[in-house]
């Protein structure tokens, strides 16, 4: 265990992107109640716990038109 | 000149207002980082759970896989996102109607593919230029050798291909109609490549060596010839997709 954790630091550049990624989705999901197809609380789940492909896949085919 | 100028910043507008950039930038800059950090872990966490019965020699990973990991995730991955983000390149607009009030002001029509080309190719060597800068820190802070044979090279192949890819999805979108046809053309262009790519002959004439070649060349695998012709057949693949994509759009019935 030791051994992995001196790789934390590396990994905090990671999580530091991953979360940038997550927390746009959400504020969009959250503030656009307009979807192309699937409602909130679907976008919500997929955007928190689908880790980089779900807000990927939001932002490509969820995002509704304004 | 300053027509091109001002509708490329429009579509580089759009790029930010969609979260283009955002999606292109953060998922290629991941692909950099975790791409030497798996390299690494990998064996590590495989040792953390041994599994009964099973006996797995693991190699001591080296500055190679981390490359390995690199140009596989970006050729696999990154073409993904490369082709599902700048899909709409054209088609969107096309089916929204939204570039005929431009093009009846007078704006050349050769100035739309450009411009968008133009646009898409800046964020796509902006974000693959900064992800394999953060991969070689990573690996080289990991793995030490930061001066592996030919990296410069093989990392401007693969982003080469990058730019074949926008082109031919333009092409491909003045081609066929519809949201995804252009998609689906390109889709299959690449599959018919890689296709060929199964004769070793063609290797100095197909593009996809330039996807595949990669770590050959830094492990002596790959001729530098090679990979330099299929550089410059690349080259003037993305020439002849420009133009045959401006010759098709000035045709086409908007």
């Amino acid at each position: 265990m030791e051994n992995l954790m001196q790789y934390i630091p590396l990994l905090i550049p990671v999580i530091a992107l991953e979360f940038i990624l997550m927390v746009t989705a959400l504020v969009h999901v959250l503030r656009h109640p307009q979807y192309r197809f699937g409602n909130r609380v679907f976008w919500v789940i997929v955007v928190l716990f689908v880790q980089i492909i779900g807000p990927v896949v939001y932002f490509v085919a969820g995002r509704g038109e304004q | 000149m300053n027509r091109f100028l001002a509708f490329t910043k429009k579509e580089w507008m759009e790029q930010i207002r969609t979260f283009k950039t955002l999606i292109v930038f953060l998922i290629l800059l991941l692909f950099g980082l975790t791409s030497p950090l798996l390299a690494k872990l990998t064996p590590e966490m495989l040792k953390l759970f041994p599994i009964e019965g099973l006996n797995l020699a693991i190699p001591e990973p080296t500055w190679m896989d981390a490359y390995a990991q690199f140009f596989k995730n970006m050729t696999q991955m990154g073409v993904i996102v490369l082709l599902l983000v700048f899909n709409g390149l054209l088609s969107q607009e096309l089916s929204k109607g939204t570039l005929i009030n431009m093009l009846s002001k007078g704006l050349p029509r050769s100035t739309v593919i450009l411009s968008k080309f133009t646009a898409a190719s800046i964020l796509w060597t902006l974000s693959y230029a900064v992800s394999a800068l953060a991969n070689y820190g990573y690996a080289v802070f990991l793995f030490g050798n930061p001066f592996p044979p030919h990296l410069f090279f093989a990392c401007l192949s693969l982003w080469l291909l990058g730019e074949l890819i926008i082109a031919l999805l333009l092409f491909a979108t003045t081609l066929v109609s519809g949201n995804y046809g252009g998609l689906l053309l390109t889709g299959g262009v690449l599959c018919l490549l890689l296709l060929i790519s199964i004769l070793p002959q063609s290797a100095p004439f197909n593009p996809i060596t330039l996807g595949s070649g990669n770590m050959g060349l830094l492990t002596g695998d790959t001729a530098l010839g090679d990979m330099a012709s299929a550089c410059i057949v690349t080259v003037v693949l993305i020439v002849l997709c420009l133009a045959g994509a401006i010759l098709r759009f000035r045709k086409k019935q908007l």
